[in-house]
Parts: C-alpha cells; sequence; structure tokens
C-alpha cells in the first residue's frame, strides 16, 4: 500500500474524531467551562483582566482540566476498541501497517484535540480578553503528547485503557504527594511515576504567560513519547488479536 | 457428484507454494498461568490456483489457524509463510481479501462509506473506487442497501457486505471464514457461483467451513482437523478414486427388473430408488454404464452419505 493511501485515510479518520469525541469533547468543555467560568465572571467582572485575581486562576485551573478531559476522551480506545470490537481484522487484512495506521490516528486525534481547544479557547477569550489562544494551544499539545502518550500505552497494553489511565493519573499524583518528598527507596520508586506534578506549574506558567521550566517541559514530552513509542513496540511484537 | 479420496501434501508439489504452515502450534496462556494448545505440529502447504477447504468441529482451530495466516496472532511454534515471506509482512505488503467468521464493521458506518474506506485502505487509486464499489455492490446485491447503517443491516445483508469489502481488490489470496453462514438458500448459491468464478491458476482460496457439502462442492482438497492437529488431508477432485465403499441412491425411470442383476447387493427403497455399495467411483461408472446398455433409464445418482463426510466423522472419531 502507499503511504499515500493511508494518508487518504486520515480524512476518515479525522471524521470519525469529530462525530464520535470532537462534538463530546466540545459540549462538556463548554457546558464545564460556562457553569464555572460565567458566574465567576459576573460577580467579580472589575477583576476580569487582572492576573492575580481569582478569577484569573480559577480560569487556569479549569481551562487545564478541560485539556485533561479532552486528552481522556480522545484516546480512550484508541487501540482497544478496534481489539474489542474485532474491527481490526478487515481494516488490516487490506496491505496496511498497524504502526502506521495508529500513530496516524493518534496525530490525527491531536489535531482534532487541538481544533477542540482552539474552538473553546475563542470562546473564552470573549469574556476574557487577555487569555492567550496561542499559549492554551501549545500547552494542549505539550498535555496531548503526555497524557495521550501514556493513554495510547495503556490502549495497547489493556483492554479498559480509560479506567487504566485514570487510575494511573489519580493514583500518580497521590503517590507523588504521599512519598514525593522522602529520602527513602518509595520516594525514589514513585519518581519513576508520570510527571503529573509538574501539570499545574506548567499550566499556570504556559497557559499564563507563554513560558514554562524546560525541564518540566522535557520531562512531560519524554514521559508521554517513551510510553508512545512503548505502545507502538507491544503492537509490533504482539498480535493483533486478543 | 465429485469422488473424494484421502490426498497426500506432496500431491500438490509441483505447483508454487503460496501458503505454508511449517510445524505451527499455538497455545493461548491465561493470567492464572493456565494453558489450551489451539494448534499443534500443523504443517500444509497451500498452491496457487487452489482452493483449499478447512472443515473441522466447533473448536477444532480453524479461526486460530486463519488468524495465524493473516498475522493477527503470532504462533507459539512454527511459522506461517505467504510466497515465502511471513504472513504479517506479506499481509502488510500485499493485502488479502479476507471474510471473517463474524463480521465486525463499525456499526455507525454506512454500507457504502465502509466500503469507500476499506477500498481507499487497500490502495485502489482514487478515482477507481467509485466503480470498484459499485462492482462489489452490484455483485453481492447491496444497491438498495448501501445507504443503510451497518446496524440496520440484516444477517445476510451484513454477511454480503463482508464479502463484498473482501472482493475489493483484485487479490491472490482470499480467506473466507463460514462465508455463507446466514446467507438464505439463494445467495448461498450465489455465493456458490462468485467463488466458482473467482477461481484462476493465479488465485489461493481458503474456505472454512462446517457446511461440508459446500466444502466437496467448492474445495479442491480439505483439511480436517480436531484438538489443532491436522486429521486428514482430503482431496474432492473426480480424478481421485474413492479408497472406501461408498453408498449411492440410484433412481430408475425404467428397467427396475435389471437393477439386481447389474448391482447385485442393490437394496429397493421404494419408488424407483434403490440403495447400492460400491468400492470406488470406476465401479459405479462401470455398472452404471452397464445398466443403461441394458435398457435401463437412470433418473439420478445420489451419494447417501457424501464421502467428505465419511472422511470427516471417521477422522475426527479417530482423534476423540
Amino acid at each position: 500500500m502507499s503511504r499515500w493511501s493511508l494518508a487518504r485515510y486520515s480524512l476518515w479518520q479525522a471524521r470519525d474524531f469529530a462525530l464520535d469525541r470532537g462534538i463530546a469533547i466540545l459540549l462538556i468543555g463548554f457546558l464545564w467551562g460556562y457553569a464555572f467560568i460565567s458566574p465567576l465572571r459576573s460577580q467579580m467582572a472589575y477583576q476580569i483582566t487582572n492576573r492575580a485575581s481569582p478569577v484569573w486562576i480559577f480560569t487556569l485551573q479549569i481551562s487545564s482540566a478541560i485539556v485533561s478531559l479532552a486528552v481522556l476522551l480522545a484516546v480512550n480506545g484508541i487501540v482497544s476498541t478496534d481489539r474489542k470490537t474485532g474491527y481490526y481484522k478487515f481494516l488490516f487484512s487490506k496491505p496496511v501497517n498497524p504502526i502506521l495506521y495508529y500513530t496516524q490516528l493518534f496525530f490525527v486525534y491531536m489535531a482534532g484535540v487541538v481544533a477542540c481547544m482552539l474552538v473553546l479557547s475563542r470562546i473564552l477569550q470573549t469574556i476574557l480578553p487577555t487569555f492567550s489562544i496561542v499559549n492554551y494551544l501549545l500547552y494542549t499539545a505539550l498535555i496531548y503528547v503526555a497524557m495521550g502518550g501514556i493513554g495510547f500505552f495503556l490502549s495497547v497494553a489493556t483492554r479498559y485503557d480509560w479506567l487504566s489511565l485514570a487510575a494511573v493519573w489519580l493514583g500518580a499524583r497521590v503517590l507523588r504527594t504521599t512519598f514525593g518528598d522522602g529520602n527513602d527507596w518509595r520516594s525514589k520508586a514513585v519518581q519513576l511515576l508520570p510527571p503529573v506534578h509538574k501539570l499545574d506549574e506548567v499550566a499556570n506558567s504556559l497557559i499564563g504567560t507563554g513560558t514554562a521550566n524546560g525541564n518540566d517541559v522535557l520531562w512531560l514530552l519524554g514521559y508521554g513519547t517513551l510510553f508512545f513509542v512503548l505502545g507502538l513496540v507491544i503492537l509490533r511484537k504482539g498480535s493483533l488479536a486478543d | 457428484m465429485a469422488e473424494v479420496s484421502a490426498a497426500n501434501d506432496d500431491d500438490y508439489g509441483p505447483a508454487a507454494v503460496v501458503i505454508e504452515f511449517k510445524n505451527v502450534g499455538k497455545i493461548y496462556k491465561s493470567l492464572l498461568g493456565n494453558s489450551v494448545k489451539a494448534v499443534e505440529e500443523f504443517s500444509l502447504t497451500v498452491v496457487d490456483g487452489e482452493t483449499l477447504g478447512i472443515a473441522g468441529p466447533n473448536g477444532a482451530g480453524k479461526t486460530t489457524l486463519i488468524a495465524m495466516m493473516l498475522g493477527y496472532l503470532r504462533p507459539t511454534a512454527g511459522t506461517v509463510e505467504i510466497n515465502g515471506l511471513p504472513a504479517r509482512q506479506y499481509v502488510e505488503r500485499n493485502g488479502i481479501g479476507y471474510l471473517s467468521e463474524l463480521i465486525a464493521i463499525n456499526p455507525k458506518w454506512r454500507a457504502e462509506s465502509a466500503l469507500v474506506r476499506y477500498a481507499t485502505l487497500a490502495g485502489i487509486p482514487y478515482s477507481e473506487i467509485p466503480s470498484r464499489v459499485n462492482y462489489v455492490v452490484d455483485l453481492l446485491g447491496l444497491a438498495e442497501h448501501r445507504d443503510k447503517k451497518v446496524k440496520a443491516l440484516s444477517k445476510g445483508n451484513l454477511q454480503r457486505l463482508g464479502l463484498a469489502q473482501a472482493l475489493l481488490r483484485d487479490e491472490q489470496i482470499l480467506v473466507l471464514d463460514e462465508p455463507t453462514h446466514g446467507l438464505d438458500p439463494v445467495w448461498t448459491q450465489r455465493f456458490r457461483d462468485i467463488v466458482e468464478e473467482l477461481r484462476r491458476p493465479d488465485r489461493t482460496i481458503l474456505i472454512a467451513s462446517h457446511n461440508l457439502d459446500e466444502l466437496q462442492r467448492l474445495a479442491d482438497r480439505v483439511a480436517i482437523i480436531d484438538r489443532g492437529r491436522l486429521q486428514r488431508l482430503v482431496s474432492t477432485g473426480y480424478e481421485h478414486a474413492a479408497p472406501a465403499a461408498t453408498r449411492f441412491r440410484v433412481t430408475l425411470a425404467s428397467g427396475y427388473d435389471l437393477m439386481r442383476t447389474v448391482f447385485p447387493g442393490a437394496e429397493d427403497a421404494g419408488r424407483g430408488e434403490y440403495d447400492v455399495t460400491v468400492q470406488s467411483i470406476q465401479e459405479l461408472n462401470t455398472a452404471l454404464a452397464d445398466l443403461i446398455g441394458r435398457g435401463a433409464l437412470v433418473a439420478s445418482v445420489m451419494p447417501q452419505r457424501s464421502v467428505l463426510e465419511q472422511q470427516f466423522r471417521e477422522a475426527v472419531g479417530e482423534s476423540q
């Protein structure tokens, strides 16, 4: 099969994203953002442009949470659904390399998530003029690679990837908070967990100012990329069928 | 009526080997450490132009064998090669026309758009996709269903859609797993006609089926498998003589009194029908020629039990 054929298929993948996930991400993101930010805006309108105000800080927290949720929705079942339902049978009896197929799918979904966040941030900007769309999209791309890479790996390795990713994400936060500061083996072990503790800091600095600590960004990108590649290796070495 | 006999894998030596299973084994292991042998020491070659049937009871390992042939499962022992390449590598380079036992197509897709998607993945040039889709839609009588969502299709129509996607491209290899499952008698016959039309010297077709009559009609050889092992390889060609005694029902339009002269052991089943036992297809033909030569009119000759069925019963019985 020519790479061009697979590239042409990306239009179908984008369509699937829009109908199956994009609309849901937009609706949930909009309703969530509206429910939390709109009341604050009406009560504290005079502080709306002040970056030190509670409105601004709260907006950063909500908007970064929406990105995490969007990534979770996007990568949920990205590989495991095809395996659970048996869709892989007809897809990969065609001259298609599954590694290339799912790599393309991962990046098509990334483009989809970024497009959804573009729409949501454009809406947000109408009530918070100082909100930077570019910074928000950079943050979205970073979190997609960091969190989506792990989600992709879990989707290859397990059947319950949504649950696994949520468990890994929340578990890493709890364990890092509990054991992260010590010097014993447990605190060393939790350093291997996803660097979720860096998210808040990166969200505040990247969405707020457009800058972020290089080490933090590299940690997040590296961790996500490593797991994405691990997922591809398992896909290559393992079986497509369950 | 096809005669069936035990065949040797070496009989198919001179033609180019397309698919080769070499001592293939597959063991499924559970997380608790339990293991199940699905396929064991399975060796078989399939050559260019051949239609091979795969028969076996439920759980015999047919679907596992096909999954390994498409590279969906990795064998735990041995190798599966297609045209000298590891199976998965071949499929990724060339593709295989594959109809799975359970049709798994996203239920939200429309029938036609599903075919367009598969045609795109199959590498059919963009400009040729509409004509190719129209061809398989017409071939399989899906014209009135092309705009329906997959979830709205009946089982038979879904089966036809599955077959349509397998035929989108002019593949060298076709693998059809229970192809007539869910089809009505009209479409079962139509499917058989389609398979006959698809046969050509440079195409290899594999058909896994429970329907022995279907395999006898369509396949050149039938691999009977049970408990993951190849039990027998049976040839269905006319040129192979049946080694074992076989029963036929002969119906006469006239000359009833001649029947016992030619077939001394014939049993009268009434209304001009007689059950006869012969040792080979040649013996049957010689006796029928004698019968007709003496003035009898033969209306029909039917095997009482297909010899493939007989072989199947023996093979599966022996393995248990």
